[in-house]
């Protein structure tokens, strides 16, 4: 039963404030309750009626009636002040999963202050903001996430409690651009990539480089090339040597390269891999399923790659396909003008 | 409330004041205003405490003093609740209910961290505000309150926005703007929300002393009374005021005398206070009835000029021929008399007064066994020379009147047969002194006779339309009863010093000085300097309409206004009309807020500008696409109109900075004026007439 109300609720609230880039406050989209200071002052309005009454005292009423007024005329001021606001999703963040991935809005109120402003998104807030007309302002909101892929926030709350606290009026930014999320980089195994003609690494590097190498244990995925087969031989462990001088190679960086691993593992030790070429301003390429991105260097080819990394295998999240409720057809102008990314 | 605010702080254990000092600022001086109300009912080391509490607060907040922790703090509530319950010494009464609720204020300032806190002081000072109105009606009090209450609310601003431009974060002119706004609405409701009885009974008495006359008089109390220039009550004519000489209030009957003090033999029968409204206000004065509007007194009894007759509810007349009040008066009541016999109520005497019954003969007869041996020969002397009691009462007022008697408000100390030597010896006495001394004789004689207690007099306030009677009226005077006229009211005053009946106390003993001798800061002292006589009069007739009219405004007022209204409103229609009108305000507001509201996305003015040109675009032969960017479109604009090109980037510049650019700062102030300019320039360079450039323009379509 509640669920089934919730839901309710939900889609409703989906309907009225549509999944949109830009958002203008207004009568459709603001919604106000009483908090619980103004719960508690509605209480107290009615025991100083009681004392008005019972004492036959003309000014307490008067003080009862006044304070009354001031608290529904705080109504209006608080949903006013939520009124015309505009708030703009100007850059949706990217970062690694797990971190908290920043969105940037811009509030602008045309016509009158808006004071007083948070944002939130679950745990995290943004402090109290001041938009003051005429003069934009950019906010930040951290998104925490998850998993790797298209991020959506699900709802941004933007709520004002100005001027007494006695009313809370809020409503929620549903962004319908994604901040994009790349792998958690995991420390890849060293593997040669199968693009890679296998004799450009040469035994050689093995001994030179040994005082440079991380040893770590094998692990599954791990080419029999990186075994320290000797020191198998004389102690019966399997030893992986990572040697850093590798990485300077212009190399490639394959899906392919980790046969037998799970896809999400795999994209995280391309990230890692990624991150470290990235670090040694190395050239390389990256192939990924059904993309391939020729070798490069460079902060751009980096972006384009966790970005491919970010998305490989996802579809781009649809559209809200929804239409803004009471939003009325043949309004291209106004579609034209919303200076929203369309995406 | 748990979200927190910043205030910038410094203290010691500053991490855990939460509430922003510029807000707490305002809750103190609100604190202090609040509390100045009731500056004469609290103790000494209540104020004291609560200036204490309040500044160690606000040391703390500005990080020069620690916070008490738990225990101190639970050490000091313990020791001021002791010291509280030391001094209240059990007896409960509103006076000590409010002094806990103003200690439970103090406390709680140490407590004030967190942001709740703060919503809970602001609660308890708002009702705060409220006690005081039980204790102080008068105007300028009221207005102090309401200034308390001001104080309040901009705490609350400061503390929702406490990182906002100073101006805007007070909101003074905001605030201004939403009381002026709702001022309308509040007086509506005042006007028209019923009143209803009280819902359950109350009394409000307190436990102080009042100034004022009480059910005992040893001679000594009405003069100190004399002292004091506070005001009794007001009363308001609706004929003629009478004139001094007929202006005898009685209050009460003093009838039993034990050598020294003269007192009510039987407490007034016990009443429970009744459920019912106090107020008796009920539309225009007729011109035979009079209203009393009077000061609390925590007592039931209602000053009356005789020959009254009650016309408000809330007052009754007793066996004695008094009025008594249903509910003992513990804040200023009104109440409405008329004159029996019409207009002035020159009447002195009952038509057909019965016979005196032998209770109350033996009642009135009643005297000391032994005591004032002289007064008692004296009476005897009377009684044997005059032929009737009349004769007899005249013989002795002519004695007070041709022998040297003195009226003085010092009068010698008159230790035992105090009677005898104010008769025969000092013969200085106040109206008290007399009325005792003129009683026992009376008595002695053998005629039934009484004390009665009440004011003489009162002054006319400014615009002469109604009389203001202070405690320095208060009188005490004579009824003996003759067995043809009943009670008849007998003076010796009058006949000692007519000018304290004519012109009241100040000219009566103007030649001693004697008038508020110890009562410096009264405005009535200096009666003799015009202005200050003037100003005080204004003062008090603004305070008397503001009683009468809004003070008052009860029940009975309401019901009566409401009753000139056409169709007769009871409070059904009333409670009706109320919830009609909330409806209509809501709704009124609501719909100006919708169509102050209406269509918010096209009041923004660059989006305007944007469709301005847009249009502009459409009238030169270039439709706008949809998803095309401001670039995309100027460059086709000036492909189509190669002589506008520098204004449609310029323009699309404007717009990319506005919508994409960085968050603008003070340099993009003037970009939206540079965009208007930008589309007239345009508007005009596109209605002047296009040369060759209308085959591009097609050419552009494709």
């Amino acid at each position: 039963m509640l669920k089934a109300v919730t839901a309710y609720w939900q889609n409703w609230v989906d309907r009225r404030v549509p999944r949109d880039d830009t958002r203008v406050f207004g009568q459709k989209n603001i919604f106000i309750l009483p908090s619980a200071a103004g719960v508690v002052f509605g209480l107290l309005l009615l025991v100083m009626l009681l004392t008005g009454i019972n004492y036959q005292n003309s000014l307490i009423y008067l003080l009862t009636f006044l304070l009354g007024t001031v608290f529904v005329a705080a109504m209006h001021q608080t949903h006013r002040n939520l009124t015309g606001l505009q708030i703009t999703l100007v850059k949706a963040g990217e970062g690694f999963a797990g971190d908290a991935i920043p969105f940037v809005f811009r509030a602008s109120a045309p016509n009158h202050d808006a004071l007083a402003i948070t944002l939130s998104h679950d745990q995290t807030r943004v402090d109290q903001q001041h938009v003051l007309a005429g003069k934009p302002l950019d906010m930040q909101v951290l998104v925490p996430s998850r998993a790797r892929g298209y991020l959506v926030p699900t709802r941004i709350r933007v709520e004002t409690r100005f001027p007494f606290g006695l009313l809370v009026a809020w409503s929620w930014l549903r962004p319908a651009s994604a901040g994009l999320v790349y792998p958690r980089p995991i420390a890849a195994p060293e593997v040669g990539s199968s693009v890679v003609d296998d004799g450009e690494v040469d035994e050689t590097r093995e001994t030179e480089g040994q005082d440079h190498a991380d040893l770590r244990p094998w692990r599954q995925g791990d080419m029999s090339q990186r075994v320290l087969w000797k020191r198998f031989a004389r102690t019966g462990d399997m030893v992986i040597a990572d040697w850093e001088g590798e990485q300077g190679s212009p190399h490639w960086l394959d899906y392919d390269a980790f046969s037998g691993v799970d896809r999400e593992l795999r994209l995280s030790y391309l990230t890692s891999l990624v991150i470290a070429r990235a670090n040694g301003n190395a050239a390389f390429g990256l192939r990924l399923p059904g993309q391939t991105i020729e070798p490069d260097n460079g902060q751009l080819h980096v972006q384009r790659c966790l970005r491919a990394l970010a998305t490989c295998g996802l579809e781009r999240p649809r559209e809200a396909t929804v239409a803004a409720y009471g939003s009325r057809t043949g309004e291209p102008a106004a579609a034209v003008a919303q200076p929203g990314e369309s995406v | 409330m748990k979200r927190a605010t910043r205030g910038a702080l410094t203290g010691a254990d500053s991490s855990l004041i939460q509430v922003p000092g510029r807000a707490l600022a305002w809750l103190i001086a609100s604190f202090a205003v609040l509390l100045a109300p009731q500056w004469d009912r609290l103790p000494v080391w209540l104020l004291v405490a609560c200036v204490v509490l309040a500044g160690w607060r606000w040391l703390a907040q500005t990080g020069r003093l620690r916070l008490p922790g738990r225990w101190l703090r639970s050490g000091l509530m313990l020791t001021l609740v002791a010291v509280y319950v030391a001094t209240v010494q059990g007896r409960f009464s509103v006076d000590t209910a409010a002094s806990f609720f103003v200690l439970a204020v103090g406390l709680k300032w140490l407590e004030t961290r967190s942001n709740r806190d703060f919503y809970v002081l602001f609660f308890i000072l708002t009702y705060l505000a409220t006690v005081n109105f039980l204790f102080r009606q008068g105007i300028f009090w009221t207005l102090l309150n309401l200034a308390g209450v001001v104080f309040l609310l901009i705490g609350l601003q400061v503390a929702n926005a406490p990182s906002a431009p100073g101006a805007i974060r007070a909101g003074w002119k905001r605030l201004g703007m939403m009381l002026l706004k709702t001022l309308p609405v509040v007086v509506l409701l005042f006007v028209f929300f019923p009143r209803m009885a009280p819902l359950w009974s109350v009394p409000l008495v307190s436990g102080e002393a009042r100034t004022g006359i009480s059910d005992a008089m040893t001679p000594g109390d009405i003069s100190s009374l004399a002292q004091s220039s506070e005001r009794a009550f007001r009363a308001s004519f609706g004929g003629e005021i009478p004139p001094p000489r007929l202006r005898y209030w009685r209050g009460l009957i003093l009838d039993s005398f034990d050598g020294e003090t003269w007192s009510q033999r039987q407490p007034e029968p016990f009443r429970r206070p009744g459920r019912v409204a106090n107020d008796g206000g009920i539309g225009t004065l007729a011109n035979d009835e009079y209203d009393v509007l009077l000061e609390p007194t925590d007592q039931r009894w209602a000053f009356a000029l005789d020959d009254s007759v009650a016309v408000s509810d809330n007052v009754y007349l007793n066996e004695d021929q008094l009025f008594r009040f249903r509910r003992p008066a513990d804040s200023a009541v009104r109440y409405r008399l008329a004159f029996e016999s019409g207009a002035g109520g020159q009447r002195t005497q009952n038509p057909a007064p019965g016979p005196l019954g032998r209770a109350d003969r033996y009642r009135y007869l009643q005297l000391p066994s032994s005591g004032n041996p002289r007064a008692r020969v004296l009476a005897d002397e009377l009684a044997a020379a005059a032929p009737s009691a009349e004769v007899l009462i005249s013989g002795l007022l002519r004695r007070f009147r041709e022998q040297e008697y003195y009226y003085t408000l010092r009068p010698p100390a008159m230790p035992d047969n105090g009677i005898d030597d104010l008769l025969f010896d000092s013969r200085r006495g106040f109206c008290a002194h007399y009325a005792g001394a003129m009683t026992f004789v009376l008595r002695a004689a053998g005629i039934p006779a009484r004390v009665v207690v009440g004011y003489q007099g009162g002054e006319t306030g400014a615009g002469g339309d109604y009389l203001i009677v202070r405690q320095y009226d208060a009188h005490a005077w004579v009824e003996a009863w003759l067995p043809d006229r009943g009670w008849v009211r007998f003076d010796p005053t009058a006949a000692i010093a007519p000018s304290r009946i004519e012109s009241g106390l100040r000219e009566a003993v103007a030649g001693e000085g004697s008038f508020l001798e110890n009562n410096w800061a009264s405005p009535q002292k200096y009666g003799d300097m015009a202005l200050v006589q003037w100003a005080s009069l204004q003062v008090d007739r603004l305070n008397y309409q503001w009683q009468r009219w809004v003070v008052g405004y009860q029940g009975q007022s309401q019901m009566d206004l409401m009753s000139r209204l056409p169709g007769g409103f009871g409070l059904r229609e009333l409670g009706y009309l109320t919830a009609g009108l909330i409806g209509v305000a809501l709704l009124v507001a609501g719909l100006l807020a919708a169509w102050q509201h209406r269509g918010p996305v096209g009041r923004d003015p660059w989006m305007a500008a944007v469709g301005r040109w847009h249009r502009l675009c459409e009238r030169a032969g270039v439709p706008v696409r949809q998803g095309e960017t401001p670039d995309q479109l100027a460059l086709r604009l000036e492909r189509a109109r190669p002589d506008v090109a520098s204004s449609a980037q310029a323009f699309a510049r404007l717009v990319n900075n506005h919508y994409y650019g960085p968050p603008a700062g003070p340099e993009a102030a003037g970009d939206l004026t540079r965009m208007k300019r930008l589309l007239v320039t345009l508007r005009r360079q596109l209605n002047r007439q296009p040369t060759q450039t209308e085959v591009t323009g097609a050419d552009n379509r494709a």
